[in-house]
């Protein structure tokens, strides 16, 4: 009885635990998606309300297809805004789209053939190398900005997702080189000398065998790149200047800074932000949570 | 004569190995160009660029004068009106901020080591604002937090709490608060996932042995989990240390650096210098200044973090 009691406290309270932890890490991020089904002037009530009383789509709607809320327009003491920046935000999600994949896919390319020479091959200058790659990340970001930004501009690169691209490769190589590195070492050598003795060569081996044993630590690594590439903001909002090439994160700050933003719209700018992330950390959950360890673990 | 026919006998594997050899070489330094070429452009460059700017004049305002000066950048930065005040907030932050990453990050990966089926439910969803940008983040606590509007507000005048509204961003003192609990909130799950591998990988027999002895619950906590985390504690430590000195996206987004300067961190002003007060030699001075202090900080880590390992 006692024992069975104590288990239950025990139980309970680690549930008791667990919800204050839960509601913590999830409520900002329900009470923001719940924000944007309601409309601007439903938001300016006090007290706010909890649950939408007239939920409705139509901020999504503006930001899509450029139709104005119905509640934008109730005038008199409540004023009606229209953030202009919202409607951008498909373009910008579509630019951190394509700019990450991007970096992702070099990186995984360029990543694993670098990784896989250092992990297995000796050569002169192999020391030098991987303490250069791993080297160029001491220097706080900041300090780089203004080098950064006149090199792209030299390039003519500015306001390019290729200029973009770029600085998130130097920013995101060394570390993918470093970790593909380390997980291509766990592999077990012998087959890959029996695939050499059998004539292949060391492409052969790296894309025939390694990668696909490999494939979760280049998922992990592709999920980092990605990942830093889509949250970036401070070089984003340096290397850009139109919506041409501008990424989520400068047309969120824009939207969110605007001293006249609406509510409903920033609300909904955000939840359609959160989209690409959450699905990569829910669908990479594993993947993200053993490079984290890997990756924190080698300092 | 037959040591040469031997010799003759042995040559051609030895030779085919060696051009063995040189062609992986030559395939190594293939693969390994294009990551070095990219680098070294985004490496190299910049730094010395960057020394450059920050031992010359470089004020947009004045684009005709780029005169050497020395150290007078670096002066410049040391006499400036925000050095000390900045330094000070940086230095809050981190002290006010790490520690409080940390010790979310430890209970939240105690309670995901305990065998229960919360704990799947919570590792899948601890993850989340890790995930987000920094400015999604910092766009959503902006939002509960405003004075006006924020829903924080709102539930607590309800529950009849406060009566008046509370500035949680334009109050100097909160708003350095509100911006550790956001950072709490972004960072925390980095910690919690890295602590609970540092858990995980602690062999159940220790525990098995301390029971056995009739240790407590705080006793086997404080004698033999805390002490055998100690690794994974420093590294979690050095790590948001760095983040923390750095931080940027957090501040833009949610105060500006205001009230008054309060959340002006000195990677704050490292911005400002260069894009509002146009002064690249300043910004540039100041951005070794806080690498170099950064360096500092890391070293000294590391140094403890070596004198630890052997144990």
């Amino acid at each position: 009885m006692n024992v069975a009691w104590r288990k239950l406290c025990r139980k309970g309270g680690l549930w008791a635990a667990t919800v204050v932890v839960l509601f913590f890490v999830l409520a900002p991020m329900l009470w923001i998606l719940d924000s944007s089904f309601q409309g601007e002037n439903e938001l300016l009530t006090r007290p706010s309300h909890l649950l939408p009383q007239q939920p409705t789509v139509e901020n999504f709607g503006y930001i899509f297809t450029g139709t104005i809320p119905r509640s934008f327009e109730v005038t008199g003491t409540l004023r009606s805004r229209v953030s202009q920046e919202a409607r951008e935000v498909p373009q910008a999600l579509e630019n951190s789209v394509i700019v990450a994949v991007a970096v992702t896919i070099v990186n995984a390319v360029l990543g694993a053939l670098a990784a896989y020479s250092f992990a297995r091959l000796r050569f002169a200058g192999k020391t030098l190398a991987f303490n250069f790659l791993l080297g160029s990340r001491l220097l706080p970001a900041i300090a780089v900005a203004i080098p950064y930004y006149t090199i792209v501009n030299a390039a003519n690169l500015l306001d390019t997702y290729t200029g973009l691209i770029l600085v998130y490769l130097t920013f995101t190589l060394p570390f993918t080189v470093w970790f593909l590195r380390d997980y291509f070492q766990t592999l077990p050598e012998e087959i890959e000398e029996a695939a050499l003795v059998d004539g292949c060569s060391r492409l052969q081996v790296l894309v025939r065998i390694v990668l696909p044993l490999a494939a979760p630590g280049l998922v992990a690594a592709g999920a980092f790149a990605f990942m830093f590439s889509y949250n970036e903001f401070l070089f984003a909002l340096l290397l850009t200047q139109t919506i041409k090439s501008q990424t989520l994160p400068v047309i969120l700050a824009s939207v969110a800074t605007n001293p006249d933003a609406s509510l409903a719209l920033t609300a909904t700018s955000v939840v359609l932000a959160m989209v690409p992330p959450l699905l990569f950390a829910l669908g990479f959950q594993r993947f993200l949570a053993r490079g984290l360890v890997a990756a924190l673990g080698r300092v | 004569m037959g040591n040469l026919v031997a010799a003759e006998a042995v040559r051609p594997p030895r030779l085919r190995r060696r051009s063995g050899r040189s062609r992986e070489t030559v395939y190594a330094y293939l693969t390994l160009l294009p990551v070095l070429l990219v680098i070294a452009a985004f490496s190299l460059y910049p730094i010395l660029y960057a020394a450059y700017l920050s031992l010359h004049k470089e004020l947009l305002t004045d684009p005709n004068d780029h005169h050497f000066v020395g150290l007078g950048n670096y002066i410049n930065v040391f006499h400036s009106f925000y050095l000390v005040d900045s330094v000070t907030s940086t230095i809050v932050f981190v002290v006010m901020s790490v520690p409080a990453v940390m010790i979310f990050g430890l209970l939240v990966a105690l309670l995901l080591n305990q065998a229960f089926a919360g704990a799947t439910v919570l590792r899948v969803a601890v993850l989340l604002p890790w995930a987000m940008p920094p400015i999604v983040s910092g766009i959503i606590w902006r939002w509960i937090l405003n004075d006006d509007y924020g829903i924080l507000n709102s539930i607590l005048r309800q529950l009849s709490i406060i009566h008046y509204a509370i500035p949680w961003l334009s109050n100097p003192q909160l708003a350095r608060v509100a911006l550790v609990f956001a950072q709490v909130w972004h960072e925390g799950p980095l910690a919690a996932i890295f602590l609970l591998a540092g858990l995980r990988a602690i062999p159940t027999e220790t525990y098995g042995a301390a029971r056995v002895d009739g240790a407590g619950w705080w006793s086997i906590f404080y004698h033999i989990t805390l002490p055998l985390l100690r690794a994974p504690l420093l590294l979690v430590l050095i790590y948001e240390t760095i983040v923390a000195a750095v931080t940027f996206d957090l501040v833009y987004i949610m105060t500006g650096g205001g009230p008054a300067n309060a959340t002006a961190l000195v990677s704050w002003f490292a911005y400002t210098e260069v894009f509002k007060f146009v002064n690249l030699g300043n910004g540039a001075a100041l951005a070794f200044l806080i690498a170099a202090a950064l360096l500092v900080v890391i070293l000294g880590y590391l140094r403890v973090l070596r004198s630890e390992s052997p144990r």
